[in-house]
């Protein structure tokens, strides 16, 4: 059997486990991959008639069907985790329908998928709409996009429904037995979260598109209490769109005595003082500040004042592109809808927009920025890159990041330790830490999990109350040093909210070491 | 779409009467969340999203476990069940779980889903953008806002036989405006209102938009230690940072700010706050109109958490309690809070520094270190230095970085305390009753030039 088509099967197994509501049931009774065929083809053509019955110049309608997953132990107790849901067993599905009349968007939603209830809540969508349309100053403008009608899935190795529940607690209650064996440590929680998104998006200009991505992320954080101080040190697992081998390959119990040894010694590592030091980012670490500092100020809609209200705008302008330096000539980044295992890879936005990889800063220069079919024509684009993206069928979509990415360098970067033993004066930073950021991201407060002071090249001790603050355009403009391909690794968040009502995204933010020169280290705590 | 009691319990004892494990919750929650968005001064998104959820926990012995689902047919009902009975006999033993809460048990009325919040739809929403962006308009500035609106059920039941019910509906009108040259940008808002009469969208916007023409062009200034004059908002997310260090048991487990000396001590009865620092829960507030309802169904009460600096309670959960030998507290902190203010209007509060920053917004405000409440954020939306008792302009945003823990003991100011929300976003609960506060030594550790 070929991969893809082992996948495809795998794919429907797992849903039959997962399927315990209508919803469930009528994606099970629909031949997969075929998505013409499918019962929510015939729901789907409801909406869409309706919208144009009332006048609508564009309509979609988008069910999903989301299955949150998680178990946790914390102190030899199973318990709930919170990962991509609240915690615990969460399954939601239903549709929202969105339109567009009078020039204006509107949208309504509802978890009872039934004739009847498309209906009603079309018409509300309509009715939303046009009520909105005296308050308009301007009208939705949406790029164009071909028709698509196809069928996507992430690959999947071992669905994770098909591991038994006793042989997750013994996996994550081992990692506890290690744990509260080592003197001082006084709690640790171990975890695994699971997320199933199905989602079949109809739109009137003919676009029919199924998909089914999974995502899991595993952990463990231990707290150690030594001389009165208390330190908590998490063992980074990159989170992925995948199944239960990102558990089995995160090499978590191999990791815990060493994490625990570095959680006490935190306890009393020295403070590592104010002043200006090299710093050098594990991919563990550089994940987050790619994310604020980077991914964040190149999406468009911030750039033209859509998040003006509460995530903020951007130091970047729309005429910024081609001439704004971000950063030094090793500073590439890439945006990502398209690398296997990333979390927001997709075969398809939820506008229908095939998904794809695109450059955001080429040798430290700006070159492209994050759109969507509503907001490209800001910058004279006439495609959309596709980063339209809803929580669930609750939710309205609008511009959220892909997976955004720090290039490795070239053949013959330097390794990790050639790094390090290049560097005087620095401060080796791991995992994640405090992050604050103001709402332009210009200005950035970061912390860590981990840190070791460097000495001469060498690795000498840990050190604690390390912060450090970051412009960003000169933050990267001190990049003079990063590792290979064979050092990069994809970190992400299950955690990136934005929008009004807030909304969730999963981004995954790839990066070689990194080295930042004579940064402003410790002044959080002077 | 509002549920009534009627109808929900219909819900619940239809999944109470198909469970068969030894004990079952049920949590209801449901209803209609609508919002309107607008940026450059013109509507953007406009939504009404119904939804519906029982989250259904069900116990043998000590093992547990709980699901959650949004569709109510029998079929899906019963297959929920089914999987989480299977579910929670496959668990081990949890030591923490608490027998279920029993009946009867006595809640205090509150009524708040009043007629002018119910009735609040998409259209109203559009012409309250309206009067705001006109006036934007005629001021020439940018107006970019949010109007959430709530008609929200939450319930509780148990095999016990206790059922609870709470419905609510408010809404909140929340508006940055910015000037064109993107060099000045003001915030004002109101949230949490039970009755939207008391939502004043033309004045919140005359607020928002004179505070983006008078903060434009700020000069930067030295960081250092200021005298702050924390307007509602700022002081609501101030306030929020300590809620977390109330909880009994990370406390008395050594790892929180409440911490003891020693491993099981608690600073409950010590005064760590100045005088004028007292924290509450007022479950009858009659402006808040929030829940009764505490953790399990447990009946909320009035409690004083802080008293003239005093900490006065800590919060033990049900375990928590029950291991303790305490009795459990049913108002969890955050819960219909108000922190007792003063008389000091901010014009008041402005004549009488000598040298300080009048504070609009705090914004992304993150913990730097648990154990002393340390925390670092940032100015935004209109910041500006006040010298010899008058405003003399605007100055670039600062980041901070400051501690609730020492701030609580320099308050030198109080001002009337109004509804502000505490928490970043303003989708869930969480509005209380915060006065203006004047903070004497506050740490500005670095420019932050954003606008």
């Amino acid at each position: 059997m070929q991969r893809r088509n082992f996948v495809k099967s795998l794919s429907a197994a797992g849903l039959a486990l997962y399927a315990s509501d209508l919803v469930g049931d009528l994606v099970a009774q629909s031949p997969r991959g075929q998505v013409l065929q499918s019962s929510f083809k015939g729901l789907s053509d409801i909406a869409l008639g309706e919208a144009k019955r009332r006048g609508c110049s564009y309509a979609d309608i988008r069910f999903t069907r989301n299955v949150n997953d998680s178990v946790a132990v914390r102190d030899r107790i199973v318990t709930d985790a919170f990962g991509f849901g609240a915690g615990g067993h969460e399954e939601s599905a239903g549709f929202g329908v969105r339109v567009i009349h009078s020039g204006v968007w509107g949208f309504a939603s509802s978890p009872i998928v039934n004739e009847a209830e498309i209906r009603k809540i079309t018409a509300q969508a309509v009715d939303v709409a046009r009520a909105s349309a005296i308050s308009k100053r301007f009208e939705v403008t949406l790029a164009p996009v071909p028709a698509y009608t196809d069928y996507w899935s992430v690959p999947v190795e071992v669905n994770p429904e098909s591991v038994s529940l006793d042989e997750k607690i013994a996996f994550l209650m081992a990692i506890n037995e290690v744990a509260l064996k080592v003197p001082g440590i006084i709690r640790v929680q171990s975890q695994m979260a699971f997320d199933f998104e199905w989602k079949y998006l109809a739109t009137s200009e003919g676009s029919y598109i199924e998909q089914e991505i999974w995502r899991t992320a595993p952990g463990f954080t231990v707290s150690a209490l030594k001389d009165g101080k208390l330190k908590t040190r998490t063992f980074s697992v990159a989170p992925r769109s995948a199944g239960y081998e990102v558990v089995t390959g995160a090499r978590l119990l191999e990791n815990v005595e060493r994490i625990c040894a570095e959680a006490i010694e935190h306890c009393t590592a020295p403070p590592v003082g104010v002043g200006l030091k090299d710093i050098i980012m594990t991919p563990a670490h550089a994940m987050l500040t790619i994310h604020e500092i980077v991914a964040h100020p190149t999406e468009l809609d911030r750039v033209v004042g859509y998040e003006a209200n509460y995530a903020g705008t951007s130091f970047v302008k729309k005429d910024d592109i081609g001439k704004r330096m971000m950063g030094s000539k090793l500073f590439n980044v890439t945006a990502d809808r398209t690398l296997e295992g990333g979390m927001c890879t997709v075969g398809y936005d939820d506008d229908g927009v095939k998904s794809q990889a695109w450059p955001l800063v080429r040798e430290g220069r700006l070159v492209g920025l994050q759109t969507n079919r509503e907001t490209a024509h800001y910058i004279g684009e006439k495609e959309s890159r596709g980063c339209t993206f809803a929580t669930s069928w609750r939710n309205y979509p609008f511009l959220r990041m892909p997976n955004v990415h720090v290039d490795p360098g070239p053949p013959g970067s330097p390794t990790p330790d050639e790094i390090i033993a290049d560097t005087k004066d620095g401060v080796l930073i791991d995992g994640r830490g405090s992050y604050s950021i103001d709402q332009q991201r210009f200005n950035g407060q970061f912390g860590g999990d981990a840190f070791w002071e460097i000495q001469n090249g060498k690795k000498v001790r840990m050190v604690s109350d390390v912060t450090y603050n970051a412009i960003t355009t000169d933050f990267w403009q001190n990049l003079d040093a990063i590792t290979g391909k064979e050092h990069w690794e994809m970190f992400g968040t299950t955690g990136d909210a934005k929008g009004q009502p807030v909304q969730i995204n999963h981004p995954s933010h790839g990066s070689p070491w990194c080295r930042i020169r004579r940064i402003m280290v410790g002044a959080a705590y002077s | 779409m509002a549920y009534a009691r009627d109808e929900v319990k219909a819900i619940t004892d239809k999944v109470l009467n198909m469970c068969k494990a030894d004990a079952v919750q049920v949590g209801f929650s449901g209803g209609e969340r609508s919002a309107t968005r607008f940026a450059n001064s013109s509507i953007t998104a406009n939504l009404v999203e119904h939804d519906q959820e029982v989250q259904i926990t069900v116990y043998y012995g000590k093992r547990t476990a709980s699901a959650t689902t949004h569709q109510f047919d029998d079929a899906t009902l019963r297959r929920t069940i089914e999987g989480v009975q299977a579910l929670a006999q496959r668990k081990p033993e949890n030591p923490e779980v608490m027998p279920l809460v029993k009946p009867p048990q006595q809640y205090l009325e509150v009524e708040a889903a009043l007629p002018s919040a119910v009735g609040f739809g998409p259209a109203e929403r559009a012409q309250m953008v309206k009067v705001s962006t006109d006036i934007c308009e005629k001021k020439g500035v940018l107006g970019a806002g949010y109007i959430p609106k709530f008609d929200w059920v939450n319930a509780t039941a148990n095999s016990e036989g206790l059922f609870t019910y709470f419905r609510y509906a408010d809404a909140s009108f929340i508006l940055t405006c910015r000037t064109p040259d993107q060099t000045g940008s003001g915030w004002a808002g109101t949230t949490g209102a039970k009755d939207i009469r008391n939502i004043d969208a033309a004045m919140l916007t005359e607020v928002a938009a004179d505070k983006a023409l008078k903060s434009a062009k700020p000069r930067a200034i030295e960081p250092g230690n200021y005298t702050v004059i924390l307007e509602p908002r700022p002081a609501a997310r101030y306030l929020s940072l300590m809620l977390g260090s109330l909880n009994a048991r990370s406390a008395e487990e050594g790892r929180s700010f409440m911490s003891g000396k020693a491993r099981g001590e608690t600073r409950l009865g010590e005064k760590i706050f100045g005088d004028n620092f007292t924290l509450r829960s007022e479950i009858s507030n009659q402006v808040l109109r929030q829940s009764p309802v505490g953790q399990d169904g447990l009946p909320a009460r009035d409690i004083t958490w802080i008293e003239k600096g005093v900490v006065k309670n800590l919060y033990y959960d049900r375990y928590w309690a029950q291991r303790q030998k305490k009795d459990p507290t049913g108002t969890m902190p955050g819960m219909s809070l108000v922190m007792d203010g003063g008389t000091a209007s901010i014009d008041e509060m402005i004549r009488s520094t000598r040298r300080g920053l009048l504070v609009s917004f705090f914004w992304y405000i993150r913990p730097v270190d648990t154990m002393t409440l340390l925390n670092t954020g940032m100015t935004r939306d209109g910041l500006f230095l006040i010298e010899n008792g008058e405003i003399v302009g605007p100055v670039q945003n600062f980041r901070w970085n400051e501690s609730p823990a020492v701030s609580f003991n320099n308050i030198s100011m109080l001002g009337r305390p109004i509804p502000m929300h505490t928490g970043e976003a303003y989708d869930n609960p969480g509005t209380a009753l915060v006065p203006p506060m004047k903070l004497e030594d506050f740490t500005m550790t670095s420019i932050s030039p954003a606008v």
